[in-house]
């Protein structure tokens, strides 16, 4: 089992390039490994991991716009984008199968599939979280739960998901800091929390907003609930609030306690748990981006490390060996230093 | 001290200090300018036709840079397109961002000019540029469009301001500082920074409004006596009084709450709906020049997170503030003026944001004198440059000066010192103008 104070990572690879990539999605043994870019392609980044051995195939022609949700289960990889679309890919034969042309009826932000791989979740910015069979693409469920305009009358956000542990729940995140926890059988909502350091609205200065609820992550008990974004903001022209992290107790739906970054800024945009519950990793960025490590019983960063570039979205690798990241023109691969027995793969490796 | 060198009676310090003291916040810009004013006198007005011819402005200031490219000028398939997708108008073959779906069904009415080339990428320096057409002289500092078009459009016997300029937002409130210059300080603007209505516009509560009218002609009569002997310039001190006057009559011009519920659901629930319906009651009234501001389109970071709630408001409201003249008729004597200090860059950051860009950006103009349907200049494949008819601060501001019937090549005197409106070289985009 990793201990807490012994999370440390170096960056070993680090690749430039022309796009943006927003999402990412890894086999089971990691090697093959996508990326949702701002050119609605999939990337195709094995030889990223092992050069000489592949040949890059991307999936181009599903999306047009960017592709900011990806996840993986077996040889299926399941795509969301901002132009609504949800695509399900047979990565053997290396072309969709499925086309929900009109699956949200504005920008996706996110997919998750559920642990057990039969339900794929959809979050969108027409406020809505769409539940899909894994294998048909059938509708399940419409969670309806987050308000479509803030408080100051602006279009709301609905930026992440994520699944429970034993993918019984489903919580999701939005624009002005609101969480809502759901049934994932049913389709009925449970709880709602509320989050609102996430959110800064200038009422005086620039009279707009910016933040957001970006990312959550279950722990592997299933009993606390992380959630990751950018504190509040002088000014809202940059990215210049603390990475923010706040922890839930699920069941009494109470905040357990904020912890913010003094070193790094901007928005937490990956948060997930290690494998004892004992750590919490979580990545973002400003104009550059950072890898901060925190303990969870005490509330303390650990660790913080900085990158070249906003990384939009990381995942371990299931022996918890090396995490991958992408992000604003780079890609990237960190290795663990410490040598410690690994014993449990990460839960909830990535959720964004 | 004496401040009058002729005269050291009682009388003289009760009407001046009376005078003084019952002009309100909202009418000192009026006061100031009594000198300005009869120095400069009336004669370098173009003609009292125009003025007549009720001919007014509304400026929508975009404060701090809007995106070209999530407005008037998408370019979709290159890396800096961003997310938005362009759509079509009700003008074939022009597109404009997703973003505006009401603007796509006015285009019509409108003339985008999209090849902006400024050359100033700082806030200030943008916003004096584009305000007043060309760059300050160390010994002169030019009076902004607002400040012209209010002097030459403003009736003579107005009792409504000539220039109201709202800026709520703070940031970059001090960013192109309006000025009247040698104008005069009548035309300086009303700033209404901190709510709609102007402060101590009110009668005091303290005041009936018999015993309201009871001073104001016991001032009119003291300051009869005050004047008489003395220079000219004190003689145009009642005409400004009257003026203050004629604005505390007003202040219903400033409450929105007259409008029907109708008229303020389509302006929409925001400060900037709110601000630009104001607007449309004063240009209605007779003020020759609104500017309202919204602020801040300053998105270095999630660029378009802030477009996304910024552009569909604004769309909203200009789409909005076109049908609200049409309907009144106002349509074609009412010019709408949308523009920054600059656009943004074509290259996306690592923050999602872009950054400030003068090289090629968008402006729009509609109705009075507007050619609608027209779209000017064009940009290179990725938005960095101008590609055909560049267009700089000054013909920009010609193009304003001429859609409302003024020649930008009239020259004012300051001093002996002959000034055209717009410095030589500018001209108006006669394209952009009905023909």
């Amino acid at each position: 089992m990793i201990e807490a104070k012994a999370v440390t990572y170096k960056l070993k690879k680090e690749e430039s390039r022309k796009d943006i990539l927003f999402s990412l999605a890894l086999g089971d043994d990691a090697d093959r490994f996508h990326a949702g870019a701002s050119d609605g392609v999939l990337r195709d980044l094995a030889p990223l991991v092992k050069k000489e051995e592949f040949e890059a195939k991307d999936l181009e022609g599903g999306h047009t716009s960017y592709v900011t949700g990806l996840a993986r289960h077996g040889n299926t990889m399941v795509s969301g984008a901002y132009d609504k679309k949800l695509i399900w890919w047979d990565l053997k034969k290396g072309e969709s199968t499925l086309v929900r042309d009109k699956a949200h009826n504005r920008w996706l932000r996110g997919v998750e599939i559920s642990p057990n791989g039969k339900v794929v979740a959809s979050v969108a910015d027409d406020m809505v979280c769409r539940l899909w069979d894994f294998k048909s693409g059938k509708l399940l469920h419409e969670l309806h739960g987050h308000d479509s305009r803030t408080p100051n009358n602006f279009d709301s956000m609905l930026y992440c998901c994520t699944f429970s542990p034993d993918g019984k729940r489903i919580a999701t995140g939005d624009r002005i800091g609101k969480i809502v926890l759901w049934d994932v059988a049913s389709g009925k909502q449970i709880k709602s929390m509320m989050a609102p350091g996430f959110y800064t609205w200038d009422p005086r200065a620039r009279i707009h907003s910016i933040g957001g609820l970006r990312s959550l992550c279950f722990s592997p008990d299933g009993k606390t609930l992380a959630s990751g974004g950018m504190g509040k903001v002088g000014n809202i022209d940059h990215l210049q609030g603390k990475a923010r992290f706040e922890l839930f107790d699920v069941e009494k739906g109470e905040s357990l306690g904020v912890i913010e970054s003094d070193k790094y800024k901007g928005l937490v945009e990956t948060v997930a748990f290690g494998p004892d519950g004992k750590w919490l990793a979580g990545t973002g960025g400003d104009h550059k981006g950072w890898l901060i490590f925190l303990d969870v019983s005490e509330k303390k960063i650990i660790t913080e490390d900085g990158v070249n570039s906003h990384i939009h979205e990381t995942a371990f690798s299931k022996d918890l060996s090396k995490i991958y990241g992408v992000g604003h023109n780079r890609a990237y691969i960190w290795e663990k230093e410490v040598e410690k027995k690994v014993e449990d793969k990460p839960v909830g490796d990535k959720a964004s | 001290m004496n401040a009058h060198p002729n005269c050291s009676t009682a009388e003289h310090h009760l009407s001046r200090r009376s005078f003084l003291n019952g002009v309100s916040t909202a009418g000192a810009a009026l006061l100031g300018s009594v000198g300005s004013v009869h120095l400069f006198g009336e004669k370098n007005t173009l003609n009292e036709a125009l003025k007549k011819s009720g001919k007014r402005v509304i400026l929508l200031w975009q404060a701090g840079g809007a995106s070209q490219l999530e407005t008037w000028n998408p370019l979709p398939g290159t890396a800096n397109s961003g997310p938005f997708a362009p759509i079509s108008t009700d003008v074939p073959g022009t597109h404009i961002s997703e973003l505006m779906p009401e603007m796509a069904k006015r285009m019509k009415d409108v003339c985008a000019i999209r090849s902006m080339k400024t050359g100033d990428g700082g806030h200030g320096g943008g916003a004096n540029l584009m305000m007043r057409g060309r760059k300050d002289e160390p010994n002169l500092n030019y009076p902004d469009i607002g400040a012209i078009l209010a002097r030459e459009l403003a009736r003579k016997d107005s009792k409504v301001p000539d220039y109201v300029a709202l800026y709520t937002a703070t940031e970059g409130r001090n960013g192109g500082n309006l000025t009247s210059s040698f104008l005069g300080a009548r035309y300086t603007p009303m700033k209404l920074e901190k709510e709609m209505v102007p402060p101590n516009m009110s009668r005091q509560e303290n005041i009936s409004e018999q015993d309201h009218h009871a001073r104001a002609s016991l001032q009119a009569l003291l300051n009869e006596r005050f004047i008489d002997g003395r220079s000219t310039t004190t003689h145009s001190l009642p005409a400004a009084y009257a003026r203050v006057h004629g604005l505390m009559s007003s202040q219903d011009l400033f409450d929105i709450s007259h409008e029907s519920a109708r008229e303020r659901e389509r302006y929409g629930p925001t400060l900037f709906g709110e601000q630009v319906l104001m607007a449309r009651r004063l240009v209605e009234a007779g003020v020759p020049f609104v500017r309202v501001a919204r602020a801040w389109w300053d998105s270095h970071g999630q660029n378009f997170e802030t477009h996304q709630e910024l552009v569909p408001e604004f769309d909203r409201v200009l789409s909005a503030l076109i049908d609200d003249l049409k309907e009144r008729g106002l349509f074609d004597d009412v010019l709408i003026v949308a523009m920054g200090e600059f656009g943004r860059t074509p290259r996306i950051n690592g923050s999602l944001g872009r950054d400030h860009f003068a090289n090629a950006w968008s402006t729009m103009l509609a109705g009075c004198g507007i050619n609608g349907g027209y779209v000017h200049g064009k940009t290179t494949e990725d938005c960095q440059d101008v590609a055909e008819d560049p267009s700089n601060a000054g013909d920009f501001v010609a193009t304003i000066l001429k859609a409302v019937g003024i020649d930008p090549h009239h020259e004012y005197h300051h001093g002996a010192r002959p000034i055209p409106l717009v410095n030589p070289g500018h001209k108006a985009i006669d394209a952009c103008l009905k023909a």
